[in-house]
């Protein structure tokens, strides 16, 4: 073999529609694992994570990726770090009741320092300690940076099956946490 | 772009100092000479920071070996802005087919490169096709990656030296240090 230079990167498919995101920080990670070849799913399953004593569900957690060939769900913020303790919380419910779900929360110091490595820090720490949930500005990945506010849309969930959960034993359990 | 004019004043704490990682190197190619023992292998150096690792690492190997270098685009770098895509900057010069390949890599942190790397050299069949890293640095792995042989496991620390960079500077460091946080905060 030769050298190459500037090869195009083989094996590559990666998403074609860009969903819209709550967080100019999803968008930039979804940029990231396109770079990378990774595919990703955005919110594609939501969690129940609380149940009222009808069975109704009264919490839920819907991680921002799933990367299917890594079956790893990612969940990102931008919160500073002593903010972050609800969102700890819903995560541990979560590997509770579905022990067999992997997943990884990347927090605000985590998104610096890949910006940091990939020279980008202008960008994270335009983000650090900003809300990671903002529906009315919804962002797209391809969108050049500063991302613009767009219209919402329906995010794209494909059609999986329910995971499996282990449901509440008793009413107190039910309303643990709350 | 700040240029330096004394590196060692950007440093704000040595975490692995030359004796500790020449000591750690010949550990590594004694093991790595003892598992491939009667076989040849490839060593192939992913460019830039890998390049004075593999220059140790090799000169610590009893075995017959052949090496080789790729680049990889960085995400967020000069080549990226065309098609958002990983590009392979710099292929292998040799076919690997049917060759013993160890991949040489300086540090693993979110594993997204050498993932790519692993799948794209998987495609040139070799026989086999292991990983070796000076620096793990798991706490922010993405990709979970099985690492054949680590040099040292590090907190989650901005580290340059010893080919690592910041801005294309501080590769030629002796050391592995931490970098004050103030250079990457520093106003342009």
């Amino acid at each position: 073999m030769t050298a190459d230079a500037s090869t195009k990167a083989p094996e590559l498919d990666v998403p074609t529609a860009a969903p819209v995101f709550a967080h100019a920080s999803e968008a930039e990670m979804a940029r990231i694992l396109d770079f990378y070849a990774v595919r990703w799913e955005y919110e594609p399953r939501t969690f129940p994570i609380l149940w009222n004593l009808d069975g109704a569900v009264v919490e839920s957690f819907s991680p921002d990726f799933y990367l299917p060939e890594l079956d790893l769900y990612l969940e990102m913020t931008t919160l500073k770090q002593r903010l972050v303790r609800k969102k700890n919380r819903k995560l541990r419910r979560l590997r509770g009741l579905y022990p067999d779900i992997r997943i990884k929360l990347f927090y605000a110091r985590d998104f610096r320092a890949i910006m940091l490595k990939y020279g980008r820090l202008a960008l994270a720490d335009s983000l650090s300690g900003t809300l990671g949930q903002v529906p009315s500005e919804r962002l797209q990945a391809d969108a050049p940076l500063p991302l613009p506010i767009t219209p919402p849309a329906p995010v794209v969930r494909p059609a999986t099956g329910e995971p499996r959960r282990r449901r509440p034993r008793t009413a107190q359990e039910a309303y643990v946490d709350r | 772009m700040r240029t330096p004019t004394d590196l060692m004043a950007d440093i704000g704490e040595v975490l692995l100092d030359e004796d500790r990682i020449q000591a750690r190197i010949r550990e590594l190619g004694a093991q790595i000479s003892a598992d491939y023992a009667g076989r040849r292998i490839t060593l192939v150096s992913v460019l830039k920071g890998s390049l004075p690792f593999m220059a140790d690492l090799m000169r610590s190997i009893t075995l017959p070996l052949r090496i080789d270098l790729m680049e990889v685009s960085s995400y967020g770098g000069a080549t990226t802005e065309s098609s958002g895509l990983v590009r392979i900057l710099k292929d292998l010069s040799t076919s690997i087919e049917g060759e013993e390949v160890l991949i040489c890599e300086d540090i693993i942190d979110t594993g997204l490169t050498l993932n790519y790397l692993i799948r794209y050299l998987k495609g040139k069949r070799p026989t086999s096709l292991r990983i070796c890293t000076l620096l793990d640095k798991p706490a922010r792995r993405l990709v979970e990656i099985p690492v054949d042989y680590t040099g040292f496991t590090i907190p989650d620390q901005f580290v340059v030296g010893y080919g690592l960079d910041y801005d294309e500077l501080y590769r030629n460091l002796r050391f592995v240090g931490v970098l004050k946080p103030e250079v990457y905060a520093a106003p342009e």
